[in-house]
């Protein structure tokens, strides 16, 4: 077949993967890894849980279809009319697994030996559909029990919380599994529907990393891979106002310590950021919050954190974006306001030549280490890839990073009247043993 | 797989070592092992932290974290767990190597020395002791640390179960000690603690990864040379073979989902086939996706959301835990006994023992890929009577008969039955 192998290479890590755009529109990577003991596979679709309106380029309307369906996906295709994927991969010895994040659904194995026959088994289930009213109905069961499970994760309640205090309209604020009513809606015709929409291999990336050989993934995927017609799914938001809902948003739980998530809202443009913004957010996030910044400092003497939960992130999507203080306090207002404080005074005061310098090499280092692992890489490039970016020039926009970009994001990012507390705290009655 | 090289640095102390460019870090780890002791856990798991928080160059926090952020992000931490009834604590170091730094540092030197030094020459205040701030610092954080782990109830429901079945056992006392006893810690008793850590406890240092290991064995050579080294504390662990009675224990909190762990004794005698045949057994009963819990609890009958078995080698005990609705406990816990029955009475399928076999040694081939997972293989082979390499025990899992899976099963016997239930009260 014909298809076209690109060779990216890293000068400065001396790492190289290849790049094939396969003829039936799916794009595939193979990470080598010399002597890996085990090789590590994801086939992903750009869908997550917030892809609930949407319109093909070959349909004039949009669509719009119930809340958890990716996720409700996930567990399906596992199931085929001769018996479920787990069972054949029993054969292979592979440790296969699945997950659904807000904009991709991602399957995923790791295996020491057969690794091809574990490929194959891959290729074929994620492209072969099966659902009946019988099995959809088994399944709403199953994931019932799955959302009720989360209800009682403080963790996850904290932050879809935040989420549903920072925004109005973008589904991003809805539980990835959806709820029970809405799951309850889900039909084989809903599920057909959204599979043949986004389950389209032009909609689709393979990852392959570790014990590897490109020439046989390709061979493979010519002999597997089902070609699909050459249509664009686009993503189909509401308008999201640049305020926020609520300010402060709390529930009790069974918990001993009180958690909280402390987001900042930000306005975002129909592109992703460029690697360069990016970094420059994540480096500024580093010089802002890390273990060796003032803040973090000042709020451990204070007791208000503590080293094993206290972190920030740049929360990032399709539509969305936000930054993202968590961790456990006695008391997290007091958190939140002396996170405001130091962003205005280093707004006020500019920003550490040297504290720069140490977020850069950390950042850099820690990014580097990660290419250790071949389940990184491989779930890093779907991630990358569907959101238009590069593995490599992702560590050389580390390595490039400049003082400048990081004051960009210091003047753009972080406006304290787009930011909003969430808390969870204990139920009273209730004590630790 | 590459090759691992072991020598002892003196009585009590191993020093192993895999050198595999294949990484792009270094790993470099010691772990103090000593056994569980009810009034001197809580003293010896605030340790490494302590430990980690400062040194003599850099006395302060932040100054040692800039220090280490400078050096690519390298990480110092620490880290207590169990592993039987033994005590371990652990401070590790990673980094990037050498040659994959920006300006070509010489990253793995200074983190030598680094490492020496938070271990052996702790910045003491005049009065001979790590300093106040720190100290309380720590127990704060500790504190916070065993509050937090009722957050997570599938934790939770595990650790009471370990607690409840192993009371009399040195394994019941928790890794951090009881909250009581950490709020009770004075400094001193810290001082006190580091000294028999560094003079008494068993000690394994491990260097792996992309990394010359010799300049590393020469530094704690020459550390432990001024030391006056005791004979090191004997680490075994209690084995009970079967259980007496099954005891029943059951927690009311507000959650929606109900947890249930089973704690069985496996009954093995440990580095026998019989060891080998419990793990495997084990992978059958609840390990993979394929097994009989997996199966037949979750996928057939839908009891559970999560059901699975695990086997704590060094213990030799097994656990099945489970998430399930409060209606259901009843009908789970059956369930669950009666795929142990069906193993007992050797209702299992030739493709089940081969799926489990396959899968197990993949995670065993999987280990070498790992530095993480490489460093937590062989400070469990400590124990053993001869170090087993990951491929070794593959092969011996391949060995195990249907009849040894059989007796396998039939020498587990219920200890205790935990259930943590939900009263449904998720209040808002």
């Amino acid at each position: 077949m014909n298809r076209k192998i690109n060779q990216m290479k890293s000068e400065r890590i001396g790492d190289t993967y290849y790049q094939i755009e396969h003829p039936t529109g799916l794009k595939i990577f193979v990470y080598p890894k010399e002597n890996s003991h085990s090789t590590y596979a994801v086939f992903g679709t750009k869908y997550g849980s917030i892809d609930n309106r949407f319109q093909r380029s070959d349909e004039d309307t949009i669509q719009e279809v119930p809340e958890g369906i990716a996720h409700f996906l996930e567990h399906k295709l596992f199931e085929s009319e001769d018996g479920d994927a787990f069972a054949r991969y029993a054969k292979t010895g592979a440790s296969a697994n699945a997950y659904t994040s807000f904009d991709m659904t991602c399957y995923l194995f790791s295996c020491t030996e057969h690794v091809y026959e574990s490929l194959e088994i891959l290729l074929d289930f994620v492209q072969s559909p099966y659902f009946t009213e019988q099995t959809v109905q088994k399944e709403q069961g199953i994931i019932g029990q799955e959302i009720r499970m989360y209800d009682d994760d403080p963790n996850w309640r904290v932050m879809f919380n935040l989420l549903d205090a920072l925004y109005y309209n973008h589904p991003v604020k809805i539980d990835i599994a959806g709820t029970v009513e809405s799951i309850a809606k889900i039909t084989p015709d809903y599920l057909y529907e959204c599979y043949h929409t986004f389950y389209n291999l032009n909609n689709m990336v393979l990852c392959v990393a570790g014990n590897i050989d490109v020439k046989k993934v390709c061979e493979l995927a010519d002999r597997m891979l089902k070609p699909s017609s050459p249509i664009v799914v686009n993503r189909v938001f509401q308008d999201e106002p640049d305020t926020i809902v609520k300010k402060r948003v709390e529930q009790k739980l069974s918990v001993s310590v009180p958690l909280f998530q402390f987001g900042f809202k930000e306005t975002v443009s129909e592109q992703r950021k460029t690697l360069e913004e990016l970094v420059g957010t994540e480096l500024l996030l580093d010089i802002l919050a890390s273990d060796s910044s003032p803040l973090y400092r000042r709020l451990l003497d204070a007791g208000l954190i503590n080293e094993s939960s206290f972190g920030v992130e740049y929360f990032e999507g399709p539509g969305y974006a936000s930054v993202i203080f968590a961790g456990e306090s006695k008391d997290p207002d007091t958190v939140a306001k002396e996170i405001c404080k130091e962003i205005a005074e280093i707004r006020s005061k500019g920003i550490d030549p040297a504290a720069f310098e140490r977020a850069k090499k950390s950042m850099y280092g820690r990014n580097v280490a990660s290419l250790n692992s071949a389940e990184n890489i491989a779930n890093s490039l779907v991630s990358l890839t569907f959101a238009n970016r590069e593995l490599f020039q992702y560590l050389d926009a580390i390595a490039n990073a400049t003082m400048g970009q990081v004051e960009q994001a210091l003047q753009n990012q972080l406006r304290e009247e787009c930011s909003a507390l969430s808390v969870v705290n204990p139920i009273q009655e209730e004590s630790n043993e | 797989m590459t090759e691992i090289k072991q020598r002892a640095i003196c009585d009590g102390i191993n020093f192993r070592s895999i050198r595999d460019t294949r990484f792009k870090t270094v790993r470099m780890s010691i772990h103090f092992m000593l056994p569980l002791e009810k009034d001197q856990v809580a003293a010896n798991a605030l340790l490494p932290f302590l430990m980690c928080r400062a040194s003599k160059e850099y006395p302060d926090f932040t100054k040692l974290s800039q220090r280490l952020a400078e050096l690519y992000g390298a990480s110092l931490s620490g880290e207590v767990q169990k592993l039987g009834d033994v005590q371990v604590m652990s401070i590790s170091m990673v980094s990037l190597a050498d040659r994959y730094t920006l300006y070509q540092e010489n990253l793995s030197k200074e983190l030598t020395e680094l490492l020496c030094s938070v271990v052996f020459d702790p910045p003491f205040d005049s009065e001979g002791h790590f300093s106040k701030e720190d100290f309380l610092q720590e127990q704060r954080q500790t504190l916070e640390t065993i509050d937090a782990e009722f957050n997570d109830k599938r934790t939770y429901a595990k650790q009471r179960c370990e607690q409840v079945m192993c009371e009399e056992e040195r394994y019941g006392i928790r890794r951090y000690g009881s909250r009581e006893a950490v709020a009770a810690l004075c400094r001193e008793e810290l001082t006190e603690a580091w000294k028999h850590l560094i003079h008494n406890a068993k000690i394994e240092i491990m260097v792996l990864g992309d990394c010359n290991p010799q300049s590393v064995y020469d530094g704690f050579v020459q550390a432990f040379s001024k030391i006056d080294r005791k004979k090191p504390e004997i680490c075994e662990t209690e084995i009970i073979k079967t259980a007496k009675e099954v005891r029943e224990v059951s927690e009311t909190m507000s959650v929606a989902q109900s947890k249930l762990v089973m704690g069985f004794r496996a009954g093995a005698e440990l580095n026998t086939p019989e060891e080998t045949a419990a793990r495997l057994m084990v992978a059958i009963f609840g390990g993979t996706p394929h097994s009989k819990l997996f199966l037949n609890v979750r996928e057939k009958l839908s009891l559970c959301y999560y059901c699975a078995a695990r086997f704590n080698s060094v213990k030799d005990l097994l656990f099945v835990e489970s998430g399930v609705e409060t209606q259901n406990l009843e009908s789970a816990k059956k369930e669950i006994l009666a795929q142990l029955d069906e193993i007992r009475k050797g209702n299992l399928e030739d493709e089940e023992i081969q799926s489990a076999k396959l899968s197990l040694c993949n995670s065993y081939r999987t280990i070498g890929d790992y530095l993480g997972g490489m460093e937590s293989w062989y400070l469990t082979q400590t124990f053993r009577p001869r170090v087993q390499t990951p491929e070794e025990a593959a092969e011996e899992i391949n060995q195990v008969t249907k009849e040894q899976i059989i007796e396998a099963a039939n020498r587990v016997t219920l200890d205790t039955v935990y259930q943590l239930i939900g009263n449904e009260g998720n209040a808002q």
